[in-house]
């Protein structure tokens, strides 16, 4: 683990401060990284994942001795070295071909991870077509009927959900900015599909737009392997919502079956003394009166009062 | 001509953006995702899958489309914005929820009688300069020492340096500022740890009481009493020693005893710790792992 340092400088509490919870978050980073042995295969997928999460994103050059199935603690460090939540981790050997790990943090913990393999794929420069900008997010479908089936696939939807998913802290969408869209589909509980389009716009004659999709890469085939689960205890603790989030209950409005709103006010008793009848000139005071009328209504306050 | 057949002619000029689906389709706009949960067919899949899957997407890229271009809109100057939706998918967060800060002494007392921090400017007039001067800091109008001339007040010793004493009165109120920062920290600290910070404090100042009676000669006794202090109990060890003759075996014992504690570690238990994480990892979390296996095997040896 990293010693917890005290800023000593003005800018160094800057980046500290930075990095400190907050109460909303906003787009996590992730760090992509070559792992001892890779394939070429494996480094183009890797790459343009990278590039479809630019520009919260890192991506090392160098190779790095990380197998988070068997020691969690080089990626811990690098959450904590890079502020990181997010990690994908290319590897490739004998036993595991073409080899992605898919692995999420938090509080700079390993909370859950899934391992991919990668059994075809075309990385986005094959596709001789037009790419998104940097910056845009995308739109996420999540389609079959595999998704909650198992263990290891809500988890490789989660992560991923999570990594495209983009900075979430604005509620506002620029309808000109939708410009990509990442289709990952589920054949079986083993079998994954992922696909990238550009999004076109059409006319349709109504006020919604015909979508048309060109493939934008990459595509790639992908095979569920290794799996780990978030723990229970990390899991409710990652999930809790900030008091500041939680909607805030109504006090005495209630909605009917109609969707009317309802609402209950509590009032103090009516004073019927003071109630205002018809007013008749025969009835009006003189200034006389007006002072008897006074020193009665002081001894009936008494009254009361006893 | 009739408006229905009108509006119908221009519908069918364009392709539809209506799209059929058995399952309807769940939607979390604020992450802008879909969720079809519909059955893949298989066999289409397999025999021309890219034409299959694409077409799956554009079906539920135009749902989404349609849900998003439904949504109410702003206009800004970067272009038409959809305001979307609370988010309906549970995503762990990165970091933990902040925690509240503690508050000081003076934030405590500002809150409980009701006292609104205002806002004042951070430039001042000074009718001196005939300028404006920032409130505080460099070149701020409370450096009372950049005065070129002081005033000697009457009742003062008119020897006295007034600078001096102006420097000095600053220093004090420093210093004063910087322990009320320290008691802050330390109430603070005490409070998050569950204790009474009154406590904590005249827990600390005990034990650096003892220590220091402890530190001199004769253990504090020409030491000037405190008041209270006969209740302040000071822990004093007994020096234990051998006897200088004994049998050579206990003596031997003894030497083993370190040897092994220094080549061995504690108990002659050494733990690697690489790879018991690994261990651990490997089995899927500390929640998965038998802690008697290893203690039964040691038994079965025996």
């Amino acid at each position: 683990m990293l010693r917890t340092v005290k800023a000593r400088t003005a800018a160094g509490k800057r980046a500290l401060k930075k990095r400190e919870p907050q109460t909303i978050e906003e787009a996590k980073p992730a760090v992509f990284i070559k792992g001892t042995t890779t394939s070429q295969l494996v480094m183009s997928v890797l790459k343009d994942l990278y590039s479809l999460k630019r520009p919260d994103a890192v991506l090392f050059g160098k190779r790095n001795e990380v197998r988070p199935f068997d020691d969690p603690r080089p990626l811990e460090f690098f959450s904590q070295k890079n502020d990181a939540a997010l990690f994908v981790i290319a590897s490739h050997s004998k036993k595991r071909p073409h080899n992605l790990v898919f692995a999420r943090t938090f509080d700079y913990q390993l909370l859950d991870m899934v391992e991919v393999g990668v059994e075809k794929g075309v990385p986005m420069e094959m596709f001789k077509t037009t790419k998104s900008a940097v910056g845009h997010r995308p739109l996420l479908v999540f389609s079959g009927d595999a998704w909650d089936s198992t263990d290891e696939l809500r988890t490789l939807k989660s992560i991923l959900l999570d990594m495209y998913r983009g900075a979430t802290s604005n509620d506002m969408v620029n309808l000109a900015g939708v410009e990509h869209l990442i289709c990952i589909t589920a054949e079986s509980a083993q079998k994954v599909y992922l696909r990238t389009y550009t999004i076109q716009l059409k006319k349709s004659g109504t006020r919604l737009p015909r979508v048309e999709l060109e493939e934008m890469g990459p595509a790639c085939d992908l095979v569920i392997r290794r799996c780990r689960t978030a723990d229970t205890d990390l899991w409710k603790a990652a999930t809790r919502v900030p008091k500041e989030l939680k909607p805030q209950k109504e006090k005495n409005i209630e909605r009917n079956e109609l969707g009317d709103k309802m609402g209950r006010i509590h009032m103090h008793k009516q004073d019927l003394g003071k109630l205002q009848t018809r007013k008749m000139k025969g009835l009006k005071r003189g200034p006389a009166e007006d002072e008897n009328e006074d020193e009665e209504e002081g001894q009936s306050k008494k009254r009361r009062e006893d | 001509m009739d408006v229905v057949a009108q509006l119908q002619t221009l519908k069918d000029k364009y392709k539809s953006t209506e799209v059929e689906k058995a399952i309807p389709v769940d939607f979390d706009l604020r992450n802008l995702v879909a969720f079809d949960t519909n059955p893949v067919d298989h066999a289409l899949l397999r025999s021309s899958p890219d034409t299959y899957l694409k077409n799956l997407a554009r079906e539920g890229a135009q749902l989404l489309v349609n849900q998003i271009f439904g949504l109410p809109t702003e206009t800004a100057q970067e272009g038409v914005f959809a305001k979307l939706p609370d988010a309906t998918t549970q995503i762990p967060r990165a970091k933990p929820i902040p925690k509240e800060k503690a508050l000081t002494r003076w934030e405590n007392f500002a809150k409980t009688k009701g006292i609104q921090k205002r806002k004042t400017s951070r430039m001042v007039y000074d009718e001196g300069v005939g300028d404006y001067k920032p409130r505080w800091g460099y070149k701020g109008a409370n450096q009372t020492t950049d005065d070129w001339l002081l005033e000697v007040p009457d009742n003062a010793d008119p020897m006295e340096d007034q600078y001096e004493k102006r420097r000095e009165e600053k220093k004090e109120r420093v210093e004063k500022n910087k322990k009320q920062q320290r008691r802050n920290a330390e109430e603070a600290s005490a409070t998050a740890a569950g204790r009474n910070p009154r406590e904590a404090r005249k827990a600390e100042i005990q034990k650096k009481i003892v220590e220091s009676k402890g530190s001199t000669a004769s253990l504090g006794r020409f030491d000037a009493q405190l008041r209270n202090e006969d209740k302040i109990k000071i822990k004093r060890g007994k020096r234990k020693f051998e006897p200088a003759t004994v049998d050579a075996s206990i003596e031997k014992e003894g030497a083993m005893k370190v040897a092994k504690k220094v080549l061995k570690g504690e108990d002659g238990k050494v733990l690697n710790i690489t790879k018991a994480v690994k261990q651990v990892h490997q089995k899927g979390g500390l929640r998965n792992v038998d802690m008697e296996e290893g203690k039964k095997k040691k038994r079965r040896t025996k």
